[in-house]
């Protein structure tokens, strides 16, 4: 679970990262072809920059009345017999998952990707009540067979070779099956077909519910997204309750972003609108829908330091940016969400505490903010974390203490020029190539991974005199 | 457990602590949808060539495979070209009235055996037609509308289309005319809009499927990889004389 991951420190788990020579190339290779697929697909689109800021304000105006249009959205869902839960936390989600697998006899449930149910670890809980989850998108089912967990938000398997997945398959599938991404491919979708066919349940999250219709919209591009809402008597869907949209017109808008931002293609192969349970007369579709709206954290966001990362659509092209994932990947966040986004999120759902390293696991460059297609300001929201973080003594003491004492001294004319005279003096030892590396005590942790400038032979207020300036 | 109440509680008060971030609405929507949509029909059936046009293109950028005959009797040699080279005996299809013609007509002197969605939903009809679905290689579909701008076939679920037709077969064929064209994502929110007026009175089932494209992953050393899950094939039959969306 994630929790047990998150055990191991975050510089450790980072470092391991580091030290992976095939996580390193696929992570180079894997977000390099997204930023390069995203930027082309923009550029042929004149439109997309005003497309943005319509979804930004939409998103904007939506948490402005979010309860008229969650009370709007549950009446449509029920109107059309559909049934509304309403979850306060992650266990309340699964527990109401849990409890229809009991009542309805539910032995298997297909998943199509849900970022809601990673979350809330629903896999675990089901497996433990005796139901069997099988994730049918191609990524997670093979993360799912590795008992891993996704690294990437679109690409959840980018980490794993061919050859491991070829080796992974022959083993869990009795079977002996060559290392080529077409025969894999096929081998899964023989596999999950039967799933499909079987299963009592769907289990799906929603990229987007429009009020107005009590429509719920998923985006796949493999089309697990309508076999999972069409074979099963069951549809289930988990989603966090910032998904709500006002109308159709808006989510058109957001269509037209969304798989621009992921993948760089115009729409997804599939952009599947459910309403409802099948209707009288209608031949296939599940018998009971359930959507299941979640808080877990983001309800207090409404009014928090962290509203804004409430506009967030997954689309991933903040991680693809990022100069810390592209290092380091998803598992080394150790949480569900990874990348810049992932660091606001977890904070949400979870608490500052359980980001105060991976608060500052950014250069606040702001190549996040400049991709997002709902310009989410998360440059902004990590520095207020990490202030919050400082406020709330969450900070290593260490840290603390040194930022603290930079603080005073550059307040104090004094005590900088003391500092600056003591620091030529103090540096000599450590100077390799007008570069400080290698300091002593605790400091050596910063220059472990990174050097400093010198400290310069004359401060600005000393050469100022010495040009003798009126 | 929470009740709506309670959560719709939290949610009114997190929102009387802050006025926003910013003066935000949603899109503006049509006063009368109706209205609307048939301007957008209007103008559509006037300019329905150059949304052709771009619909071929881009259709076959999303490795979509297109065809253009003049009227629904080249159909279903065309059909059946098609179902020879895929091997196909045996297709799934719309019944005649939510296709606007008879599949089974058309394709059984071919030589072929045409398995429609049958009339009534009961669980014998649903799991014997659940599996002819899954074993044929072929289905045959109409559009409620074809999205030029990017490819995209947008297709409702109801009575005589059922959701498997489009999903299930290795290959899927979708028959349309110039009455389906939509241009832009703008005017299919502005159909939709319509679609849905009235509490929904036009809808006739539980799902619409925007589809572009077969089916598709890069999961794998994101190698391109079609058909994983839908069909690895999608065809666009387009003909000059077939009439528009009741």
């Amino acid at each position: 679970m994630s929790e047990k991951r998150g055990q191991v420190p975050f510089p450790e788990r980072a470092g391991a990262a580091l030290k992976d020579a095939y996580l390193q190339e696929a992570l180079g290779i894997a977000t390099t072809k997204f930023i390069d697929l995203r930027r082309e697909a923009f550029e042929g689109f004149p439109q997309g920059d005003a497309l943005r800021d319509r979804a930004r304000s939409i998103k904007e105006a939506t948490l402005q009345r979010l309860d008229h249009y969650l009370g709007l959205l549950a009446d449509n869902v029920e109107r059309l017999g559909g049934h509304v839960h309403w979850a306060g936390t992650g266990e309340e989600a699964r527990e109401i998952v849990l409890r229809l697998c009991r009542d309805r006899g539910v032995k298997m449930a297909v998943k199509s990707k849900s970022m809601a149910t990673e979350e809330i670890d629903l896999n675990e809980a089901l497996e433990h009540a005796g139901v069997t989850p099988i994730e049918t998108d191609l990524g997670e089912y093979i993360i799912q067979l590795a008992h891993e967990k996704p690294s990437h938000i679109i690409a959840p398997a980018i980490h794993k070779t061919k050859s491991q997945v070829a080796e992974l398959f022959s083993k869990e599938l009795k079977g002996r099956f060559a290392a080529d991404p077409e025969v894999l491919t096929a081998v899964a979708r023989k596999e999950l077909r039967q799933k499909f066919l079987q299963a009592d349940m769907g289990i799906t999250g929603a990229n987007f519910a429009v009020a107005d219709t009590g429509t719920l919209v998923l985006v796949t591009n493999e089309g697990n997204g309508r076999m999972v809402t069409s074979l099963p008597r069951i549809h289930v869907a988990v989603m966090g309750m910032e998904k709500v949209i006002p109308s159709m017109i808006d989510l058109m808008v957001f269509l037209a972003i969304l798989a621009r931002s992921a993948t760089g293609q115009k729409l997804s192969s599939y952009t599947t609108l459910v309403r409802g349970p099948r209707l009288p007369g209608e031949l296939e579709g599940p018998e009971e829908l359930h959507l299941i709206l979640m808080d877990n954290g983001r309800v207090r966001q409404v009014a928090g330091p962290l509203r804004e990362a409430l506009y967030c659509l997954r689309c991933g092209a903040c991680l693809n940016v990022c100069p810390v994932y592209r290092q380091i990947g998803g598992h080394a966040y150790g949480h569900t969400y990874p990348g810049p986004i992932g660091i606001l999120l977890t904070a949400m759902l979870k608490g500052d505490r359980s980001v105060k390293e991976l608060a500052h696991a950014s250069s606040l460059c702001g190549a996040c903010k400049d991709v997002c297609p709902v310009r989410i300001d998360i440059p902004r929201m990590l520095v207020e974390l990490r202030d919050q973080l400082d406020r709330g003594r969450i900070a290593p003491w260490r840290e603390r203490m040194v930022f603290r004492a930079a603080r005073r001294g550059m307040q104090s004319p004094t005590l900088f020029r003391l500092g600056a005279r003591m620091g030529r003096l103090l540096q000599r030892p450590f100077l390799h190539g007008g570069r400080l590396r290698r300091l002593p005590l605790f400091f050596g942790q910063w220059t472990a991974t990174r050097d400093l400038p010198a400290v310069a032979a004359k401060t600005f207020s000393e050469r100022w005199k010495d040009l003798g300036t009126p | 457990m929470t009740t709506r109440a309670e959560f719709l509680g939290r949610v009114r008060t997190e929102m009387a602590k802050t006025r926003g971030l910013f003066s935000a609405t949603p899109s503006p929507r049509p006063g009368h949808p109706r209205e609307a949509a048939e301007t957008v029909r209007r103008q559509l059936a006037e300019r329905w060539p150059p949304a052709l046009d771009r619909f071929r293109a881009e259709f076959e950028r999303v490795a979509g495979v297109f065809h253009r005959v003049p009227s629904l009797v080249e159909v279903p040699a065309l059909l059946a070209r098609i179902a020879a080279v895929t091997g196909a005996r045996e297709v799934v299809g719309w019944e005649a009235g939510a296709l606007g013609w008879d599949l089974s007509a058309a394709l059984t002197p071919l030589g072929l055996t045409v398995r429609s969605a049958p009339g009534g939903d009961g669980d014998a009809e649903r799991l014997r037609h659940r599996e002819e679905a899954a074993r044929a290689p072929l289905g045959i579909t109409g559009v409620d509308w074809a999205l030029a701008e990017t490819g995209t076939l947008i297709i409702a679920s109801g009575p005589g289309r059922p959701r498997s037709t489009s999903l299930l077969p290795d290959t899927h064929v979708a028959v349309f005319g110039p009455g389906h064209l939509v241009e832009s994502l703008e005017q299919v929110g502005l159909l939709l809009e319509a679609f849905h007026a009235d509490g929904g009175a036009a809808v006739r089932g539980g799902t619409i499927a925007f589809i572009t494209g077969p089916s598709r992953t890069a999961d794998i050393e994101l190698t391109l990889t079609r058909g994983v899950h839908g069909p690895k094939e999608v065809h666009a039959v387009f003909v000059d004389t077939l009439g528009g969306p009741a």
